[in-house]
Formats: structure tokens, C-alpha cells, sequence
């Protein structure tokens, strides 16, 4: 592997970047981290129907006349034109993130980034589209417990079967950024973060366990969580939309001194509220995932297939996870540790408890 | 084999496809969608034969016996119509039609060319109003309704749907002549249509901007719905729709000179109400001992259903879509009746003309005539 130099980047600080999903979690961050390191000329696409809150606090970020918000739907083929005119980066995190709808979520990630990508064919002056993607496209199933999820891991082959309309709409907008890359041309790099967390979102993750049936149930145990604090995340897009000679290559986005399920079970209890909670060991998780599978199939899905061996494999079977291709290859260091990435999650969830 | 086909791919079209699949005798041989990644991405996940873009094509090519029309409401009319001159049977999703005078012309024309057509008013399906329906075909009640009661309620809030509609101006709820409540109130009006005798009941609606809208600038949609319905015989019918009432009812209550009945949709359960009264104190102990056990009974119910793997969250879409595909093969009666089709667009039609006068302007008044031709 290159080792990466510190400021060997595709465009100069006048180039303009697009940002889809500018005012979003991630989005605000990595406007923010671009700003930062100097790229002024940066384009931010919100839907319209983006919270004037969120649309004011990004327009804080920068007093300049070059940070351009636009109001646009990816869905329209006209707005994705107006968008990418003359940009040298696209940034793309929008996504139909919290849909439970197949047909939602794949219109919101998979029509989206078509209509993105057709619409930078004609742009001569385009360098880089970061496609950001996630944990759930990967097929953990045939490794062993405890092996290495990373970037040469196989992705889902029938994405359908896991029942989560997320991993299914992630998964072909990867397969079309792909296609696109070999047929089209474009210049792609795809970004793969873990369970992004930090203020902004203080939903436990899944893979720590479920709430679903009223008592909390542990799942992940002794599993590392592969966390990132959403600093640390912006950071890695960010760099993935700036560093030189990395085209076409994947990454994912991890940080160091990942906890345990247990471990931040029991500092999330200590620190933020205590609930109770049932342990359920991997043995039994795996029967009951499968036994709820077999069910669906056999009642023609009267349940929704929501546990089945597929999303067992990906949330709750042990598996470790590196970030040091992310670290040779795009120079990215977390800015946050893990303890302080916590410490000021756990603030901001007391802060919400304090609200509610 | 009877060969299905569904044109419009987005959420409601994947129940079609899940509840048509549990179907016998029937196979998807083409879905369809303007959208071509749309109509591959339901071909990928269901046994589907073939995708399109181009519904005359899929209409040529698949040759299918039905179509399902899961588009958005405002292409309901031109693309039904299009599938019965084309000689297919038509299922199109609630709402049926935008005007009362579309709705007429399809089923004029399914008529004269000898074919049929429903609506996706599928909760009137569910095993609870089934059981209700035999009830009052039963004479239950005592006589026909007195007075009925649907609530039809959605929960709005900042996220999901209500963001999406929220924030775009361009949403195509927005175009529809009566907004989001043409969207919706269908399945609550259906209800009360079902068991109205007169094909002209008099309707008074009263609806308005939630204080919840109010507070986000919205002052276009409607999200408060009161309607009162009344007919000559003299029974009456109230039709709630509210965004903001707790609980989010979906609710039926129906009154006879003897006896009556309550069905709410999410819980699945029946209760009958008894039209004397016990005497004294005793008013006060015994109905509620009788109301647990009918409760529990209905759980009986609900319970064996779901141990014989017959309480999909779709079953009423997948008794319908059965019933209507009996109706075409057997010859028998299509299962909701066009007459309570037609009723339902005229009551719709009333309402909007109430909340927005520009709605009667574009509207023409055709005569509820030969509505028992089913």
C-alpha cells in the first residue's frame, strides 16, 4: 500500500464540491470540515423540505458568498443538472435513511444517485463522486466468528433477503455507482461507515441489541462495535473527496478502540439512564433469527421478516473490523478518541432525557 | 391461470404484489412503472415475469387478464380507462377516481365492454368487517342504521410523510383537488356509503388547519375533517378525520332501532352493543362483565386467526383482490358493489366542494343513475 502525502489533492481550494445531504448529520460536518481546510466554493443540496433550523445553522458556518445552499430534489432530473453544473466534487450523502418502505428507500438512494450520475456525465470538469454507503451492504455469512470484516468482504448478493429496505437500497446504489465507473467513466470512491454516532443521533445502535418487545435485548455481548464518531466519519468523506489516486477503491469507516456491546451497554446504563436489559446469547439470537425467518416463510409473511440469519450474520455475529486502509491510503486519523466521541454522546443523550 | 399485472411501483404496489402472490391460480406476469429502475426493483424482490416502462407494451406483450393501478390518485382515471379499452379488468387503488363523473365513466365503460372493476377499499374486508357485515345483514340492528359514526384519523408529525408534504410545495398531494384528505378519507367514507340507502344523502363539511399546521405556515392543507350526512329515511352519519386526536382512531359505529355495533380497525375487534338496559344497579355491574367477555372473545377470535396464518396486516387486501378475481372468472357479483363506488365519489365530491368552492367548479353533475349495475 502508498502511504498518502499530507495535502496530495485532486482540486485546488476554488474548485467547487457538491454536497448532497449538506444539512443532515454527517452532511453538516463535512461542509463544516471542508470549510475548515480551506475549499470555500462549496455547494449544499437540501430537499426542500430540510427544517429552516437546519438550513439556518449550516448557513452559520460560513459568512462567504461562495457557500452556495441549494433547495433541490434528487428526484428531479432538472435540479441534479443544476446542481452539478461545474463541480469538480460530488459528496453524496443524501439517502432515504429511516425508511422502513423498499419502494421509498430505494427511490430515495437508488433513483437519486442515478439521476446525479447522469446528471454528471456531461461535466468535464467533475474529478471525484464520493458515494457514501454504509456497513449493511455486507454479506458477513461465511466467515467464521471473530474474523476480519473489511474492504474485501463480499456485499450481499440478494440484498432482498435480509428484510431491512436500507441495506437493499445501499446496496444497488453501490452496484449502480459501480457501473457507472466502468461504463460511464466516472470517477468514483466509495465510503462505507460503521454505526455513525455522536449528538445528532442518540439512537442505540442495533448492533448493540433491540427495544423492539419492550425489555431492551442485549445482543451484541462481547461483539467490538464498529463505531464512528460523526467527526471522525465527516472527516473520512471529507478526505475521500480530496485525496489523489484512490479512484475507484472502497473504504470503510471505523474508529480505533472500539467497545464492546457490553461494555457500552454498561456506560450508556451508568452514564445516561438505566433500563433493564436481557443478555441473549448468540447461540439462542441465531435459533430465534432463524426460527422468525422460517415463520415468515411459512405463514406467506405474516410477520415482517425483520430477524432472519442474514441481518443476524451482519448486526450480532462477532466479527472485528480495521480502519487501516482508511488510515494508509487517505491519511485520515480520528480527530475524536473514542472515549471523549462517548463522553460527549452520552452528554447530549442526558441532555434529551433531561427534555423528554 | 389469471395473468396480473401492476402499473405504478412505490409502496402500495409491493402489498399488491405480497398479497397477489398468496393467491392461487394467478400469476404476476408484468409490472410497470414510468420509472423503469422502479419497476425492476419490484420485479427483483417478487416472482415476477417482466418489467416495463411502457405500459402498451406490457398491455401487448404481457397480455394480463388484470391490472392493478397503484399510481398516484390523479392518473387513476386515464390509465384505468386505458386498461378496459384494452380489455383488462381493473383494480385501481382508493381513491378511486378524483371526480365523482370519472368514476361513472369507467364503470360505464367496464360495463359496456363487459368487464370489471373494484377499488382498494380493502379494510372493509378485514375478518372484523366481515364479521361485522354478517351481523347486520343479520338483522342485528334491528332495522336499517339510524345513525353511524366513522373516524378515519392520521397521525401527522414533523417527520416521515408529513415532513415530505410539509416542506415540498411541488408534492403531488398538493395537486390533488382535495389535498391530503383525497388521499386518505376514502376507506372512512366507504364505511358509511355501504350502509346509506339514498343515492343523494346531504352533506355539511366543516374542515381547517390544524393548530399544528398553522404553527409550521401551512394554511393549504387540510388536516380537520367534521362531516355530517344525512338522508331522507332519516339516518345519519358522522365522518371524522383528525390529524391530531389521540388516540388515532379507525373506528366504526353503527346504531339500529334495537341494537348496536363497534368496530375499530387497529385492534381488530367487534363489540355489540345492547339496546336495553337491566334494571337499577344491576346497569351498573353486568354490561361490563359483558364487554370483557366479548373482548375476550375477540382476542379468541384474533388469536385463531393468527395460528392459522390468516391475520396478514393485508388480509382484508387479499380477501378483496381474491373476491374480485372470483367475480371474474365465476361471474359472480364484483365485491363492492358500484353503486357504493359511485356513492363514495359523490360524498367525496360534496366535501371538497364545501372546503374549496374552486372544487365544484371543475366538477360536473352527473345524475347517480343506474348505480346497482354491478
Amino acid at each position: 500500500m502508498k502511504r498518502t502525502k499530507e495535502n496530495d489533492f485532486i482540486i485546488r481550494p476554488d474548485d467547487l464540491i457538491l454536497v448532497t445531504g449538506a444539512t443532515g448529520f454527517i452532511g453538516s460536518r463535512v461542509v463544516r470540515i471542508l470549510l475548515n481546510r480551506g475549499f470555500h466554493k462549496i455547494r449544499c443540496l437540501a430537499r426542500p423540505s430540510t427544517q429552516p433550523s437546519k438550513v439556518a445553522a449550516l448557513r452559520n458556518q460560513a459568512t462567504g458568498p461562495e457557500l452556495q445552499l441549494f433547495s433541490g430534489n434528487l428526484l428531479s432530473r432538472e435540479d441534479c443538472a443544476a446542481a452539478t453544473k461545474g463541480v469538480a466534487v460530488v459528496i453524496h450523502l443524501a439517502a432515504g435513511r429511516g425508511e422502513k418502505s423498499f419502494p421509498d428507500a430505494f427511490m430515495n438512494s437508488v433513483v437519486t444517485t442515478r439521476n446525479l450520475l447522469d446528471a454528471c456525465l456531461g461535466n468535464q470538469r467533475l474529478k471525484r463522486f464520493v458515494n457514501v454507503s454504509s456497513f449493511a451492504v455486507y454479506n458477513n455469512a461465511e466467515k467464521t466468528q471473530g474474523n476480519l470484516l473489511d474492504e474485501t468482504c463480499p456485499v450481499e448478493m440478494h440484498p432482498e433477503a435480509r428484510g431491512e429496505a436500507y441495506c437493499f437500497a445501499k446496496t444497488k446504489q453501490d452496484e449502480m455507482v459501480t457501473e457507472y465507473g466502468k461504463e460511464h467513466g466516472i470517477p468514483y470512491v466509495i465510503v462505507r461507515p460503521g454505526a455513525v454516532y455522536g449528538p445528532g443521533n442518540l439512537a442505540i445502535s442495533g448492533r448493540v441489541g433491540i427495544g423492539t418487545f419492550g425489555l431492551f435485548l442485549h445482543l451484541g455481548g462481547s461483539n467490538p462495535i464498529p463505531l464512528t464518531y460523526v467527526d471522525n466519519c465527516a472527516e473520512a468523506i471529507a478526505l475521500a473527496g480530496l485525496r489523489a489516486g484512490i479512484e475507484g477503491e472502497v473504504f470503510n469507516i471505523v474508529d480505533d478502540d472500539l467497545p464492546s456491546s457490553r461494555e457500552f451497554l454498561r456506560l450508556y446504563k451508568r452514564q445516561v439512564k438505566r433500563f433493564p436489559s436481557l443478555y441473549i446469547p448468540k447461540v439462542v439470537s441465531y435459533c430465534m433469527c432463524h426460527l422468525w425467518e422460517r415463520y415468515c416463510a411459512w405463514s406467506q409473511g405474516q410477520l415482517p421478516p425483520a430477524f432472519n440469519r442474514s441481518r443476524w450474520n451482519s448486526f450480532w455475529k462477532k466479527t472485528d473490523y480495521t480502519n487501516e486502509k482508511l488510515k494508509e491510503r487517505l491519511g485520515w486519523k480520528p480527530v475524536i478518541s473514542t472515549q471523549d466521541g462517548l463522553q460527549s454522546y452520552f452528554e447530549a443523550c442526558r441532555a434529551e432525557e433531561g427534555h423528554a | 391461470m389469471l395473468r396480473i399485472a401492476i402499473v405504478g411501483c412505490g409502496k402500495i404496489a409491493d402489498s399488491h404484489a405480497s398479497q397477489i402472490q398468496r393467491i392461487k391460480g394467478c400469476e404476476i406476469v408484468g409490472v410497470c412503472d414510468r420509472e423503469p429502475l422502479m419497476a425492476r426493483q419490484l420485479y427483483e424482490r417478487f416472482p415476477v415475469q417482466a418489467y416495463y416502462s411502457d405500459m402498451t407494451l406490457m398491455l401487448g406483450e404481457s397480455r394480463p387478464d388484470v391490472v392493478h393501478i397503484t399510481t398516484p390518485p390523479e392518473s387513476h382515471h386515464d390509465l384505468a380507462r386505458f386498461c378496459l379499452e384494452s380489455g383488462c379488468h381493473v383494480y385501481v387503488e382508493k381513491p378511486f377516481t378524483l371526480f365523482e363523473h370519472d368514476a361513472q365513466d369507467l364503470i360505464s365503460l367496464a360495463n359496456e365492454r363487459g368487464l370489471k372493476i373494484t377499488t382498494g377499499h380493502d379494510d372493509q374486508f378485514t375478518h372484523v368487517a366481515r364479521r361485522m357485515r354478517a351481523l347486520v345483514q343479520s338483522g342485528f340492528l334491528g332495522s336499517g342504521p339510524v345513525h353511524m359514526e366513522s373516524y378515519y384519523c392520521y397521525e401527522l408529525s414533523d417527520t416521515g410523510y408529513a415532513g415530505a408534504l410539509l416542506g415540498d410545495k411541488q408534492h403531488w398531494i398538493r395537486r390533488l383537488p382535495g389535498k391530503l384528505l383525497q388521499n386518505i378519507i376514502s376507506h372512512g367514507v366507504a364505511r358509511i356509503a355501504e350502509f346509506l340507502t339514498s343515492d343523494s344523502p346531504e352533506v355539511i363539511a366543516h374542515g381547517f388547519s390544524s393548530p399544528f399546521l398553522k404553527s409550521r405556515g401551512e394554511t393549504e392543507i387540510i388536516d380537520e375533517l367534521r362531516v355530517i350526512i344525512s338522508e331522507d329515511s332519516g339516518a345519519t352519519a358522522y365522518f371524522t378525520f383528525s390529524s391530531q386526536m389521540r388516540p388515532s382512531l379507525h373506528m366504526f359505529r353503527i346504531y339500529g332501532k334495537k341494537n348496536g355495533l363497534v368496530l375499530d380497525h387497529d385492534q381488530e375487534t367487534l363489540i355489540k352493543l345492547r339496546g336495553t338496559r337491566f334494571k337499577s344497579y344491576v346497569e351498573k355491574f353486568v354490561p361490563p362483565v359483558i364487554f370483557a367477555k366479548q373482548y375476550l372473545g375477540n382476542l379468541r377470535t384474533n388469536l385463531k386467526c393468527f395460528l392459522a396464518r390468516d391475520f396478514h396486516m393485508k388480509s382484508g387486501m387479499k380477501y378483496l383482490i381474491e373476491s374480485f378475481y372470483g367475480s371474474i372468472e365465476e361471474g359472480t357479483p364484483v365485491p363492492i358493489p358500484y353503486r357504493e363506488i359511485l356513492l363514495t365519489a359523490r360524498i367525496m365530491d360534496a366535501i371538497f366542494a364545501q372546503l374549496d368552492p374552486k372544487h365544484s367548479q371543475i366538477r360536473e353533475e352527473i345524475p347517480l343513475q343506474s348505480l346497482s349495475t354491478s
